[in-house]
């Protein structure tokens, strides 16, 4: 494989082994999942016959019958993991899409399956007890076992029915579209296998000598196959659009042996049977396969009849795009490699990577991403303030302006990242007081006007923190003299401090020396 | 993105497959390996004479381990598959394609583990009286399978966080034998036995029916089985994080403790001291023969366990950041080309995504401002669950949330860089500024004065 190709145009195969193996893979899988359902439906009605005749003795095969649902289950799940992997690979546009658009019914999958088999688990392990307890977690999980095909085989129909993705997802599916029936028709025509296989799983590996058994799987199987005609007709009709000749050729030849299997079946029969072995079993046995096999590829040419087309597109498409991107492989590679090689464990690392883009590599409030920023970061070379304070600053941020908070870091982290702040910009140093005598102008200034929000003692008043951002703490935080007396003479961009440049120079350093004294 | 894409709200994608990979490498890793492998161990002694009771302990241990391993176990094994298939199809979906036979051949030992665990189930009570030698290979033959299985994800899921020379190379090899390879699969097999001799001991001391000398016997083996797995499990689990890039191992305490608690000094590691502590003890009352302390500890032990389990997952899971495939696709299924693309020439994304959610707003701007956010964003935060965005930004001005989208990936280390146009971003960014804005009032400016 080329490096960096898309990785979705990597085939393990060459398409028809895939193809190929989709089939087995899914044959495998589909005949336990038969069996399984088989197993469950009849037993769960074998059960009710039973416990509404009170027969303790016939209750006795009937749990036999369904212990045999343990194996059949476990394999119906491990063999569907191939096809999955299969068709994700072979048809990953199909399935991915039709999966997404069911998204939320396709996952109550898994906790639907789990219910199901630990509730036909205990149906098995009390059928003999107290007839609620049976009755109860049969029900249960015979409901929630068959509500999984009728998943799958709406899943399956909208991915082979691409033109009506866009309607499914919008929820308008047109009046005249043959998806629901379709489906409803595909959901049936799987019971009635289920009903079919499972029975004849029975008649050969559970029903023993007993011929009445062997009678009533008989009928039952007698029975399905009327029903797999009376469904799979309409169904017939709901793929018309896309029959072809390989299909046709494929469902003739299901439908042949199936009358066949009806003939075998016969009630007439049944009435006669009196051989220790099955009537007909050879021929069953025979039959049987044929029908799965006939069936299944015809339903595997109606996807791939849809399918192929459509996938060689996308990989069509796929294919363009790669190609276009594959000039950006070397850059990409690059930005890989100085991910690789950075490491977020030290001060100066997370203020070069989290910090700079705002502060600037000096700390000046000037980097790149802080240019369009209507309150300017904050100048770090001209704070001195209290670590702790500095601290919560960077854990909580500074509501109503840019500064985020930088909780993603654990503490040890912070505490390097403040040693940085501390060693590049002095942070924590002591606060320059100017060295001046404060008028009384000023003072009444500072009383009367700035003390309204930045408080008499330097912590914002109450209103002061209903503001936008709100004043910093100056009692733990300070600016640099030449700083205070830019913020005061031309105010601050963005936040309600405005510019105080009609007061006399002298006033506004006086300012500055008392703002200055205020931290501790 | 050609797939339709689905996050889950409230819980967020990240909990949702968390919540179902968890309870299957408890099951996987503790009861079909773990609690497998003592079984079969019992059995032997059993059958090689060392007394009845082993093998009826094992016998009775067997019943609700096939259920589980198989009604739960597997379908949540599958399930993996299923959620990652909806929230991921593109990640998973590359990974399938470059993994195809691990995964192939690992379906193949899967399903072998599952037939010969029923064989061994149905067949036990006549195989133990006619042929015990039998039943001992069969259970053998398990033990070898089910770790093979966990040999041949280990390959993928190291690769998930430590490529190797793949990016660059591109090679199968690279790719799958990378250097967390076998210390990954030693510690989850030493992980898995250690479990499995936990739950063992749990029942033993609690349900076990026979002599206070059997019992005493079955509690001094699996406590040793479980102290040996201990240290094999400490000894490998230092082998494969010594082996994880510093990028990614550095986010360690912030990956399990989150925001919050990863502001307080020592807790991570005084809490996992705790755990191992008492695991160990666990172990010990087992070996000393001691029921009552052993029963005692079970539970406390057990949690501490399913705790570190999950610990460790999220670990793996998280630390490699912004990254689903290191060095090709990001954790929001973006390839990197695609996002190099993207801010170089400044490439819209909104024309390349075939589906969009059109279900949550209305105005054509806000959908557009929504599509940008599931794609870019929607992995990790929800709006309105666990790692909410809204909260995220809450405080930030509009400008300011706009800076922020740019600098996302250099900013947090384990976020992943906008992709799209620069015009988009700003659509985004203002969509995510009134989400998190909704229904604010303003605070009363000044209280009690204006009538």
């Amino acid at each position: 494989m080329a490096p960096w190709q898309d990785l979705f145009l990597a085939l393990p195969l060459p398409e028809i082994w895939l193809r190929i193996l989709l089939f087995t893979t899914f044959g495998l899988h589909l005949i336990f999942v038969l069996l399984m359902l088989g197993t469950a439906m009849l037993g769960f009605v074998y059960f009710l016959h039973d416990c509404c005749s009170g027969n303790k003795v016939e209750m006795g095969w009937n749990q036999r019958m369904v212990k045999s649902h343990l194996a059949l289950k476990s394999l119906a799940v491990v063999l569907g993991v191939g096809p999955l992997l299969i068709i994700q690979v072979v048809y990953s546009l199909g399935f991915f899409t039709a999966t997404g658009l069911q998204a939320f019914t396709w996952l109550s999958v898994i906790p639907l399956l789990i219910l199901a088999f630990l509730a036909i688990e205990l149906f098995e392990h009390k059928m003999l007890s107290r007839p609620w307890l049976p009755f109860i977690s049969g029900a249960i999980g015979l409901g929630a076992l068959l509500t999984v095909p009728a998943i799958f085989t709406g899943a399956l129909s909208l991915m082979e029915r691409p033109g009506e993705w866009t309607g499914f997802a919008a929820k308008t599916l047109a009046p005249g579209s043959i998806y629901l029936p379709h489906w409803l028709f595909r959901y049936l025509h799987v019971l009635g296998a289920a009903i079919v296989f499972g029975a004849a799983f029975h008649l050969f590996f559970t029903a023993g000598q007993d011929t009445a058994k062997r009678a009533r799987l008989r009928a039952w199987m007698f029975g399905g196959i009327l029903f797999q005609v009376a469904v799979g007709v309409p169904l017939l009709f709901t793929v018309a659009d896309v029959f072809n000749w390989p299909v046709l050729t494929a469902v003739t030849l299901g439908s042949a042996a199936a009358m066949a299997v009806a003939w075998t079946l016969r009630p007439a029969q049944v009435m006669t049977l009196t051989s220790a072995s099955i009537r007909g079993g050879r021929a069953l046995l025979l039959l049987l396969p044929v029908i799965f096999v006939s069936m299944l590829a015809a339903r595997q040419l109606l996807q791939d009849s849809t399918l192929m087309p459509l996938h060689k597109q996308a990989r069509t498409a796929l294919a363009r795009e790669s190609a276009d991107l594959d000039r950006f492989k070397k850059p990409a590679l690059e930005t890989f490699r100085v991910k690789l090689a950075t490491v977020y464990d030290n001060g100066a690392t997370i203020y070069e990577k989290s910090c700079q883009p705002c502060h600037g590599a000096g700390g000046l409030g000037d980097g790149p991403a802080a240019r369009r920023l209507l309150v300017r970061a904050e100048d770090l070379a001209a704070v001195r303030a209290d670590r702790e304070y500095v601290r919560q600053v960077v854990l909580r941020g500074w509501a109503g302006s840019g500064m985020p908070y930088f909780t993603v870091f654990d503490k040890d982290k912070i505490d390097s990242l403040l040693d940085q702040l501390g060693s590049a910009f002095n942070l924590f140093g002591p606060t320059t007081v100017p060295r001046r005598e404060v008028g009384e102008q000023a003072r009444e200034l500072w009383k009367n006007t700035c003390a309204t929000c930045h408080g008499a003692t330097g912590r914002p008043t109450p209103f002061g923190l209903t503001l936008r951002p709100a004043p910093p703490d100056l009692s733990r935080f300070s600016l640099q003299p030449e700083r205070s007396f830019q913020i005061i003479t031309e105010g601050y961009p963005g936040t309600v401090m405005q510019p105080y440049r009609d007061l006399p120079e002298g006033t506004r350093r006086d300012l500055v020396a008392i703002s200055s004294n205020l931290r501790r | 993105m050609i797939f339709p894409l689905l996050h889950v709200p409230a819980l967020g994608d990240g909990m949702t497959i968390a919540l179902n990979a968890v309870v299957h490498v408890l099951i996987s890793h503790g009861v079909a390996i773990g609690m497998t492998t003592i079984i079969v161990l019992f059995q032997n002694l059993g059958a090689t004479g060392h007394g009845a009771f082993w093998e009826e302990t094992a016998r009775t241990l067997l019943k609700p381990v096939v259920i589980v391993t198989t009604s739960v176990g597997a379908v949540t094994g599958v399930g993996i598959w299923f959620i990652t298939g909806i929230l991921a199809p593109e990640g998973i979906g590359s990974l399938i394609h470059l993994f195809f036979w691990p995964w192939f051949i690992e379906w193949w030992a899967f399903t072998t583990e599952v037939i010969i665990l029923l064989i061994y189930y149905f067949l036990w009570d006549r195989l133990a009286r006619r042929r015990p030698r039998l039943l001992m290979a069969l259970g053998w033959g398990y033990v070898a399978v089910a770790l093979s299985s966990a040999v041949l994800i280990s390959g993928i899921l190291g690769f998930m966080l430590t490529p190797d020379g793949w990016p660059q190379g591109g090679t199968f090899t690279q790719a799958y034998f990378n250097p967390t390879f076998v210390p990954q699969f030693m510690l989850r097999i030493s992980a898995g036995i250690a479990l499995g001799a936990l739950l063992i001991l749990g029942w033993t001391g609690w349900r076990f029916k026979g002599t206070a000398n059997e019992r005493g016997r079955v509690l001094r083996l699996t406590g040793l089985v479980m102290l040996l797995a201990m240290a094999s499990t400490a000894v490998f689990a230092w082998v494969y994080f010594s082996r994880v890039p510093q990028t990614y191992l550095t986010h360690w305490k912030f990956a399990v403790a989150t925001s919050v608690w990863s502001q307080v000094p020592n807790l991570l590691p005084v809490l996992n001291t705790v755990a191992v502590a008492c695991l160990v003890l666990a172990a010990m009352a087992g070996l000393l023969k001691r029921r009552k302390t052993g029963v005692i500890l079970f539970l406390p032990a057990l949690i501490l366990a399913v705790g570190m389990v999950a610990e460790f997952e999220r670990v793996r899971e998280f630390v490699r950041g912004p990254y689903l495939l290191p060095g090709y696709m990001y954790a929001n299924q973006t390839r990197m080309v695609r996002q190099e693309a993207a801010s170089r020439q400044d490439r819209p994304l909104l024309p390349s995504l075939d589906w969009v959610n059109a279900t949550t707003d209305n105005a054509p701007a806000a959908r557009a401002g929504r599509a940008l956010f599931d794609v870019n964003c929607g992995v990790c935060h929800t709006i309105g669950g666990i790692n909410d965005i809204t909260v995220r930004l809450r405080g930030r001005t509009l400008e300011s949330v706009n800076a922020i989208t740019s600098i996302t990936e250099s900013m947090v280390p384990f976020m992943t860089p906008f992709n799209g146009s620069e015009q988009e971003r700003l659509t985004m960014s203002t969509y995510l500024y009134s989400l998190a804005n909704k229904d604010t009032l303003p605070r009363p400016q000044l209280q009690g004065e204006v009538k």
